[in-house]
């Protein structure tokens, strides 16, 4: 993943013609000289911000240069891209970015109006859950005394007297002596007996207790044949019922199959939760293996090499979990007698492309890490790399230095006025931006360093030998190495120098 | 102002909002192409959306391990199909999104359906229209002009498509319309109501310049959509016609079964968002660079020796594959124009057009229909285009030759229904129809412009062309903008430039306009412009349209012999 699709040039270069040039000053007189004229105001506005946040990195105030430098990257490049796109293209990111658009809920307005009509539901379930609590209760009077039962029954629930309904509210028809009343022990009203239905206690105790295992298809019985009422308390095994009417079966029947939805998971569910488990385990360590990969193939030594080395093995191991996950999930149901209806088997693929999706985006990205050796090796490539970069840098800075001076020299000579501050000003910026690209996540801080000569070489001899002592206490040996290397290399040019002004 | 990223934006909070879990997407026929323009299939379904469902289908089947959002129109058969879902729910919960504002009795009749208390969010988003490119919508109405005036469920809908832009923007404009159209005014008006009627939806964070919205008639440039075209998704809609960014290739001979139908969506197909804009030419070199990278990009895959060969062919090859659909699918359409070009003589053709439409040389022009007319390369609907352009051109002209022209249209066998076209596009946009100068002739400057133009040439005979609503807008952008022809509605005025515009065209834009946008955004910073349309023409559906607009209007003619 290190790599970067375009080579990223820094430096001071002019977002329109990508000249190097050296320093902040040079490019901003080259900008006005070359292109104020041309292009639009736009480019120059944007160099106008680079300007600010170059000044502001450079004075080490907020961010690190790293961003700056990658900031100038950017703007090369997106400069580049709207170069190209002369000719009319659809982009993507047409504009700016932008919000979402208005929405408005109305949920709490449905909420309230369901409310109303919900809450009579859940109210009237309650009520026959806590008298069905009653009636099973194992202290409550056995059916085997009827009169006694008859009047606890009366207690749990107030029995509608028999002499407010002559016919049968569900069916019609007149009671008599043959047709005679019954009483829904859960509500209290009247029904014949063809009407009635009864819940076993099991089924009662599922509804009452959900901790409870009931096994039975349906909890309801119908009353069968011609036994006599009193025989219709006991099904055929002998375990005691209970009668209600058609609404509380209604009721309750709802209740159950709203409590199977909350405990049952299909299997599907089952697996696909697992599978969405591993999905997220995945992305979390993703975040943190990516840049870790990033690094260590660059060469850093940030992290360490083994820790990397586990999460990837883990990650490797999730997606194994998953492809089976997700080959189970396709295969659900394949086995068995009854197919799989269409949209069912439908979902099934539709889960399986969306995990060869999420492991191909993350699998392929996962690259893999440099071994032992290799690691040491891109290590060292890197240090060469650094250390190239250094020197051209410098070399960079020097040839702008010198063309600098010679500069200030024509201004001098038309205008006799010394200009120190800004020239120390400049040669400032100069060192710390060259040597702070060397120290990612490191940082040295200016103060220590005392302007005691106006030679910009030694200034900045000064300033980096006051980077080395820092470095040292942060016991950066890398850095120190380059350091010292660095400033070897200019007392040697300035030597040289030195040599040619008195020849 | 990007409507595509409007809608996207608005889909993926739905789809946020039920969280995780597997999920099915219940749409209506009209959010099923508001969302299909905008996101790829795969795409959603990386967003656990594993189900995608018709609302007025049948048979669909109960599951209620699914979470299932609806996004859907607030239409009454919505409403009263959604009722019957949430009494015998099929899933297991759900979240309601509408497409536009839902009445309050709506929502109680849903509210009493869902006893079983399966409803989690009932919410409006306002992605109303079908999202084309990013500066460009639709409504996909045809058909709104009934005689002349507005048809009223074509205005219905027309003001929630077109408030629901404003929704999603989020802009409140003032609203200027085209003063030599009743139509403009009436849609400008109901706008306006819509907006006072539901002004706290409508507030937003002040802009320095407030936004305009600026509506046009078609009636005003009738020659735009006459044109043939030559950029890349103009000419494809012309030739082959886009709807909802498919196209169907299955006329094309010795295409293969599965580039019968192709989707062609810059969101999703990098070749087609750096082309759609290009002219003809220009994307034959480009389509030949695509292919060369192909090649040598399979060849490098057809020999795979060593191990890291292999690793890099499966590492490439998902791209690889994807690339070869593209490679496919664009070599299909672009052979298929060149051979139309070529077969229908349309070089010429279009050079007849385009000088019919911005040079003033009557007799060679009419020279060159008649040549065309008895060319038997050149398609009817061809033959038929210039003579309406002729008709529209110079229907003042002292020797004008329409009925001379329509004969000959009769002598090669065009149908009665087609020759009436002829005049039912001068009582459509003709002279007594436009607000407008369109063709350039009474205003001193556009003429000397036009005159400059002759003298020094021009760099493309084919698109020598510029729509109406480029000048419209170019004027409307340096404030220059008359307020005789396009006044505010109401009293308040604006003072600066605009920066944010709307315009929408009544009776349905065009590519080339779409296009022309594109140019003036990029040529004026600052100003962005969305464009929008009942519908997105080509010369068939322009016909239709002109054809209920002339149908309502004098019913006798035309009517009789559907």
């Amino acid at each position: 993943m290190a790599e970067i699709a375009r080579e990223i040039r820094e430096g001071f270069l002019c977002p329109v013609c990508m000249k190097d040039l050296g320093t902040v000053t040079q490019l901003q007189s080259h900008f006005e000289e070359a292109h104020s004229s041309t292009e639009d105001k736009a480019v120059g506005h944007q160099i106008k911000e680079l300007f600010d946040k170059a000044k502001r990195t450079i004075l080490g105030k907020k961010e690190n240069n790293y961003s700056f430098a990658s900031t100038q990257g950017s703007l090369g490049g997106a400069y580049g891209v709207a170069k190209s796109s002369d000719g009319l293209r659809y982009s993507i990111d047409y504009w700016e970015p932008q919000e979402i658009g208005q929405t408005r809920s109305r949920t709490d307005e449905f909420r309230a109006l369901r409310g109303s009509r919900v809450d009579r539901y859940v109210v009237e379930t309650n009520k026959l859950l806590i008298r069905m609590d009653k009636l099973i209760a194992p202290d409550s009077p056995p059916h085997s005394d009827s009169s006694k039962r008859k009047a606890f029954e009366k207690t749990v629930v107030m029995w509608m007297p028999d002499a407010d309904l002559k016919h049968c509210p569900t069916c019609g028809r007149t009671f008599s002596i043959t047709k005679r009343r019954h009483h829904c022990r859960l509500c209290g009203s009247i029904m014949c007996d063809k009407c009635s239905h009864f819940l076993t206690y099991e089924y009662a105790r599922k509804l009452t207790n959900p901790a409870f295992q009931f096994d039975g298809d349906s909890g309801f019985l119908k009353r069968s044949g011609s036994s006599s009422s009193l025989n219709s308390m006991f099904s055929s095994d002998g375990d005691p019922q209970i009668r209600c009417c058609l609404e509380c079966r209604k009721l309750l029947e709802r209740r159950e199959q709203l409590m199977d939805q909350r405990n049952k998971k299909p299997s599907i569910v089952l697996l696909y939760e697992k599978m969405k488990e591993c999905t997220d385990e995945c992305e979390r360590l993703l975040e943190t293996y990516l840049p870790m990969s990033e690094s260590l193939s660059a060469g850093e030594s940030t992290y360490s090499l083994q820790e990397a080395q586990i999460i990837r093995a883990k990650l490797v191991r999730l997606y194994e979990v998953i492809d089976q996950l997700s080959k189970k999930i396709v295969g659900l149901g394949l086995n068995a007698e009854e197919l799989p209806t269409i949209k069912q088997m439908a979902i099934q693929k539709s889960i399986r492309t969306f995990a060869t999706g999420f492991m191909h985006d993350n699998m392929i990205g996962l690259q893999s890490l440099p071994s032992e050796e290799q690691y040491q090796k891109l290590q060292e490539a890197r240090k060469a790399e650094i250390q190239k970069r250094i020197a051209m840098e410098r070399a960079a800075t020097i040839e702008a230095q010198e063309k600098e001076k010679r500069e200030r020299e024509k201004v001098k000579n038309r205008d006799l006025l010394p200009d120190k501050g800004l020239r120390q000003n400049s040669s400032d910026e100069q060192t710390e931006r060259t040597n702070s690209q060397v120290h990612r996540g490191w940082k040295p801080v200016e103060n220590s360093v005392r302007v005691t000569n106006e030679d910009p070489m030694l200034q900045q001899m000064e300033i980096i030998r006051s980077y080395i002592k820092q470095a040292k206490q942060a016991n950066k040996w890398d850095e120190v190495k380059m350091l010292e290397e660095n400033l070897r290399d200019l007392q040697r040019e300035y030597a040289s120098q030195q040599r040619q002004t008195w020849s | 102002m990007n409507v595509i990223l409007a809608i996207k934006q608005y889909i993926s909070k739905m789809i946020e909002e039920s969280g995780p879990g597997m999920k099915v997407l219940l749409m209506d026929k009209e959010t099923t192409s508001i969302v299909s323009v905008v996101y790829a299939q795969s795409e959603i379904l990386q967003k656990e959306v594993y189900l995608f469902e018709r609302i007025d289908a049948g048979g669909r089947e109960t599951m209620k391990h699914l979470k299932c959002i609806c996004f859907l129109r607030p239409t009454r058969e919505n409403v009263q199909l959604l009722a019957e879902e949430l009494r015998m729910p099929k899933y297991g919960l759900y979240y309601i999104y509408f497409s536009n504002v839902i009445s309050k009795q709506d929502v109680k009749v849903l509210a009493e359906a869902d006893d079983q208390e399966v409803v989690r969010e009932v919410q409006e988003f306002f992605g109303d229209y079908i999202a084309v490119n990013p500066q460009l919508f639709t409504l996909n109405i045809t058909g709104c002009y009934q005689g002349l005036n507005w048809s009223q469920n074509a205005l219905k809908r027309t003001v929630q498509g077109l408030t629901s832009v404003l929704l999603s923007l989020k802009k409140c404009p003032m609203i200027r319309y085209q003063n030599s159209s009743e139509m403009a005014r009436q849609l400008a008006e109901n706008v306006r109501q819509t907006i006072s009627k539901d002004a706290a939806l409508f507030e937003f964070r002040k802009t320095d310049v407030p936004p305009v919205l600026l509506i046009l008639d078609r009636r005003d440039d009738a020659v735009t959509p006459l044109l043939n075209q030559w950029t890349y998704q103009a000419m494809v809609h012309e030739l082959l016609g886009i709807y909802n960014n498919r196209i169907n290739l299955s006329n094309v001979p010795g295409v293969s079964k599965d580039l019968q139908e192709v989707v062609l969506s810059a969101e999703h197909d990098e070749f087609y968002a750096n082309n759609m804009y290009l002219n003809f030419g220009e994307i034959g070199t480009n389509i030949k660079e695509l292919m060369e990278d192909f090649q040598s990009k399979s060849q490098s895959h057809a020999k795979v020796e060593s191990i890291s060969d292999m690793k890099a062919f499966i590492e490439n090859y998902p791209q690889f594959k994807k690339m070869s659909g593209t490679v496919s699918k664009h070599v299909t359409v672009v052979g298929e124009l060149s051979r139309l070009v070529g077969k229908q003589n349309l070089l010429e053709v279009s050079e007849a057009e385009q000088e019919l439409a911005c040079q003033d040389d009557h007799s060679a022009s009419l020279q060159k229909i008649k040549s065309l007319l008895s060319n038997d390369k050149v398609t009817q609907l061809d033959m038929l285009r210039l003579v309406m352009l002729y008709a529209l051109r110079y229907e003042s002209h002292s020797n004008n030759d329409v009925s001379g022209l329509v004969e000959t249209l009769k002598r090669k066998g065009i149908s009665d229904k087609h020759r009436t076209m002829v005049s039912a596009i001068l009582e459509f946009g003709g002279r007594k129809a436009r607000g407008s100068d369109l063709f350039g002739s009474q205003d001193p400057v556009a003429f000397t412009k036009k005159l400059f133009k002759g003298l020094k040439g021009v760099e493309n005979v084919y698109t020598q062309h510029k729509p109406l609503l480029h000048s419209i807008l170019d004027q409307l952008i340096k404030g220059k903008l008359k307020e005789a022809a396009y006044p505010y509605l109401g009293t308040s005025q604006l003072k600066d430039r605009p920066q944010e515009i709307i315009v929408f065209y009544i009776g349905g834009t065009t590519y080339e306009e779409s296009l022309s946008v594109l140019q003036l955004v990029k040529s004026s910073p600052g100003v962005r412009i969305i464009l929008g349309g009942t519908s997105v023409h080509n010369l068939k559906s322009f016909l239709e349209e002109i054809s209920t607009a002339h149908q309502g209007h004098t019913p006798s003619q035309i009517s009789s012999r559907r």
